[in-house]
């Protein structure tokens, strides 16, 4: 790969800046491509990855101690491998690995050299042309440590000519084992990464989820609101905390559970008791629960979001607030739920017109979705100056 | 200092009055309870200071404060809010004090110590910075020293003449020191549409567009007798618009 300067400058002008175009058409577009190719082809088998853009350093860092450990215990297991599986070529078995080990743990050493030293360069690289690059680089760390121990062996008199008769089988032999072995490593290290991007998206999708239920300017205000009941009405910040408490446990407790539907309107009220100190007088709620039989069951946390959306686009915007009206009733082993709220004045043809479903309205019906299946119905109605929200689901909590 | 409290929570507002008592040397001279009260009443009471809470119906703290800007004698405006990530990281960008709720007292007496006057500018960069930067509720006008707010959903349309411009609501005129190109970028061609180089008119009170027995187009605009022209420039946008 290398080319000689020396040897250039001998070369006429014209085979110089044919030569130089050649390098460069090889480094702009031939080696990028092969990169990619051979990419690609290491991740065929790979899963799908599941982020696009955080995918970098899919590789440990080899300038570091624990990654070069690693590396020098992997070298090791290979070289005993390696000379239990062939034939002898020493005295004893011993010295055989003591040889073999040497060979190996240059080249692994070499790689890992190589590797740091290329680490700022690979991170800038897309993910597959960073890993064919990778796996490129180590197979020429291969073929240069080979030919260095060729050239060792001749200036140390063990052989008699730099070109010895196993020469050709030497090299094709090492190149192959090196390009299988990185091959499953690469592989390997991929794998892990993929899997630790996976977690980490899992943990900022719940962390996600729970700020959405959560609502922090909802926390902040009622905070905000305890500490200024905790002078004028003790026993009214009191009420208030412990309701928060149970809200809150409620939230943070398991979303796939099934209450009875007396237990998701007591959780319900405590929430809108709450509210209802923040909002005083411009929050009133029209409750019209019928009669449910004691088996019937829903999921935790269903009218509580259809309150909180009701009150954050129907009360809160609306200076001297509105009639939130409540229904809940049983029917053919059906709950009926439909929660209805005013909406503010706006200019009717004004484009910021924000629609009140939003994200919470959005996870409630992905949920029963998943929950029921076809078996819930989730409609909304908006008409000018009034939204409503009609959930039906069976009474038996359906298939969990 | 005399001191204005704005905030749509009655529990915050006495918060806030309970925590200025503690502090002292400090009066309350009023409380309002979203941003159009605290526009009359600063105008009615001159505070100076207004405590103001940025989320509120109707109009929100902030335009309140933009509005307020406009009087001759501004009051410091500090606002207060619970949580709001995109307003909080605009408002530290442009220098301006925010308490955050639930509110300190400590931190309360430090901000009323080094309380300082906006500036417009300011809050048209905090606005700007937003997720979806809010056009004005209400434009305000005016009169002798006094501030008038009038809904812009009442606006029949905005004239230019060669120094002011008029606002145009069913009952009244008021003459504002403001372009017609800022008034059409800030609320945008679907609330107010250009008829002519001096005229916006406000969609939701096109009646007609009709031909008049000159063989000019002419807007008829409901609550208005008067017809405006349409200049031959925009007489093609107008009829575009129309045939939506």
């Amino acid at each position: 790969m290398a080319f000689d300067s020396t040897k250039l400058s001998g070369l006429s002008l014209q085979v110089h800046t044919q030569l130089t175009a050649s390098l460069r058409l090889l480094r702009d577009r031939l080696l990028p491509r092969m990169a990619d190719a051979t990419g690609r082809l290491l991740r065929l088998f790979a899963p799908a990855p599941t982020t696009t853009e955080d995918d970098a350093h899919f590789l440990p860092n080899f300038c570091r101690g624990r990654a070069i450990g690693g590396i020098v215990l992997i070298a090791e297991l290979l070289a005993i491998v390696i000379t239990l599986v062939t034939r002898r070529i020493s005295v004893s078995l011993f010295q055989d690995l003591l040889l073999v080990s040497l060979f190996v743990q240059w080249i692994a050493l070499s790689g890992a050299a190589t590797l740091c030293m290329a680490r700022r360069f690979l991170d800038k690289l897309p993910n597959s042309r960073a890993l064919g690059f990778t796996y490129l680089l180590l197979l020429m760390v291969v073929l240069v440590v080979s030919e260095a121990a060729v050239w060792v062996l001749w200036l140390s008199g063990v052989i008699t000519s730099p070109r010895p008769e196993w020469y050709a089988y030497f090299h094709i032999q090492n190149f192959t084992v090196a390009a299988i072995i990185n091959a499953l490593t690469l592989r390997y290290f991929l794998a892990r990464h993929q899997l630790r991007q996976r977690t980490l998206s899992e943990a900022r999708a719940k962390i996600e989820v729970l700020r959405s239920r959560i609502r922090p300017h909802f926390l902040f205000n009622t905070m905000n609101i305890i500490a200024s009941l905790i002078r004028s009405a003790p026993d009214k910040a009191e009420t208030a905390v412990v309701d928060m408490a149970d809200l809150f446990r409620t939230m943070l407790g398991d979303s796939e559970n099934l209450v009875p539907v007396s237990n998701e309107i007591a959780i319900a009220k405590k929430y809108l008791d709450i509210e209802a100190l923040r909002l005083d007088n411009r929050l009133r709620v029209d409750w019209n629960v019928g009669k449910f039989p004691r088996k019937a069951v829903m999921p935790v946390l269903v009218l509580q979001p259809l309150l909180e959306n009701a009150i954050q686009h129907g009360i809160e915007p609306i200076p001297t607030g509105g009639v939130i009206s409540v229904r809940l009733r049983e029917e053919n082993d059906i709950i009926h739920i439909q929660v209805t709220n005013p909406l503010p004045r706006l200019r009717s043809k004004s484009a910021a017109t924000p629609l009140p479903s939003e994200h919470t309205l959005d996870n409630l019906r992905l949920r029963l979705e998943s929950h029921y299946g076809d078996a819930a119905r989730f409609e909304i109605t908006q008409e000018p100056e009034r939204f409503s929200v009609a959930v039906e689901i069976p009474i038996r909590g359906g298939n969990p | 200092m005399r001191v204005l409290i704005v905030d749509d929570e009655k529990l915050a507002r006495d918060r806030l009055r309970e925590l200025l008592n503690e502090i002292g040397g400090h009066v309350v001279v009023g409380e309002g309870m979203n941003g159009n009260e605290a526009v009359e009443k600063a105008a009615e009471l001159n505070p100076d200071v207004v405590l103001m809470d940025i989320r509120m119906p109707g109009m929100d703290g902030l335009e309140a404060a933009m509005h307020l800007m406009g009087m001759e004698n501004p009051p410091m405006v500090i606002f207060t809010t619970a949580y709001d990530q995109h307003a909080l990281h605009a408002f530290e960008v442009n220098a301006v004090d925010y308490l955050l709720k639930p509110i300190r007292k400590d931190r309360l007496a430090a901000a009323l110590d080094k309380a300082k006057k906006l500036t417009l500018q300011q809050l048209q960069e905090i606005n700007q910075a937003q997720e979806t930067p809010q056009a004005r509720t209400h434009i305000s006008v005016h009169l002798r020293g006094n501030i008038r707010l009038v809904p812009v959903q009442d606006i029949l349309y905005f004239m230019a003449d060669s120094k002011y411009v008029t606002v145009r609501t069913t009952s009244e005129e008021h003459l504002i020191e403001d372009s017609l190109i800022n008034l059409e970028k800030e609320f945008g061609e679907k609330v107010f549409l250009r008829i002519h180089r001096n005229a916006l008119v406000a969609t939701d009170y096109i009646k007609g567009i009709e031909k008049s027995t000159t063989g000019n187009w002419q807007v008829a605009l409901s609550g208005l007798e008067k017809k405006l022209d349409v200049s031959r420039r925009h007489a093609a946008a107008v009829r575009r618009w129309a045939r939506r």
